[in-house]
């Protein structure tokens, strides 16, 4: 018992020391979505204003995310920003560009985007780690 | 002509997804620029691919096709463990996309 809580009091101070990066990895979702948007947008790289903004996106994006998982565990850092970005390409592409967001389409991403997250999980040594230890 | 576009992006994210875990938080010089030139050509023939595609799906297919192929070179090459879990989280990506296709929501 002893260990657990020694244990659950490391974890407690490692997560207050972990806002920061989490942080980082939220704006590094926001930003891939930004970069998906953009290449959208850039209808094959023939649009200045969004190619510029696609290029900008890509380095902001692989720079936090890089950051981020420096103090994340990577399957779980690449799943969350895997995550935001493909939800975030698929609920705000139609508010930018001429698209529409059926229900089956809906489903059917939500179970692509469901099993990308969980093969990420799946890579992730923090959460293999404990759950042979459990 | 789109969806060979997407296998392309598919092709060269991976390679960025190997480069970059390579990269050591980009301290490793070459493994950094083959990220970087990786990253710039996936993203161009994604590009392509979007013209067709509308951003949601084809977005969401690159990443997760990518994902798939990360994990199965992962195993082919780098000596990394492929589990019942991932399996699972292959097939159901796979399941999805044909699931798109099929329901002639790609």
């Amino acid at each position: 018992m002893t260990t657990i809580r020694a244990d659950k009091t490391q974890d407690s101070v490692k997560a207050g020391k972990k806002a920061g990066p989490w942080l980082v990895l939220l704006l590094a979702g926001v930003f891939e979505v930004g970069y998906a948007l953009s290449v959208a947008g850039s209808s094959g790289f023939t649009t200045l204003g969004w190619s510029a903004s696609a290029f900008v996106f890509f380095l902001l994006t692989l720079f936090c995310l890089s950051v981020a998982l420096k103090a994340i565990d990577v399957g779980i850092g690449y799943a969350v920003w895997a995550g935001i970005g493909a939800v975030g390409a698929a609920v705000l592409g139609p508010v930018f560009f001429d698209e529409v967001l059926t229900p089956v389409r809906a489903f059917w991403l939500a179970v692509i985007i469901g099993g990308v997250i969980w093969l990420k999980l799946a890579d992730s040594p923090k959460l293999q780690g404990s759950s042979t230890g459990a | 002509m789109s969806w060979l576009y997407l296998g392309i992006a598919v092709l060269f994210e991976v390679a960025v997804g190997i480069a970059a875990s390579k990269a050591q938080g980009f301290t490793q010089l070459w493994w950094t620029i083959g990220t970087l030139v990786s990253g710039a050509i996936a993203t161009f023939f994604l590009s392509l691919a979007l013209l067709t595609f509308d951003v949601g799906v084809g977005y969401a297919i690159w990443t997760s096709v990518a994902g798939v192929g990360i994990v199965i070179v992962g195993a082919l090459f780098l000596d990394q463990r492929l589990d019942w879990k991932k399996g699972l989280g292959i097939a159901v990506v796979i399941g999805g996309v044909i699931g798109l296709q099929l329901s002639g929501a790609a």
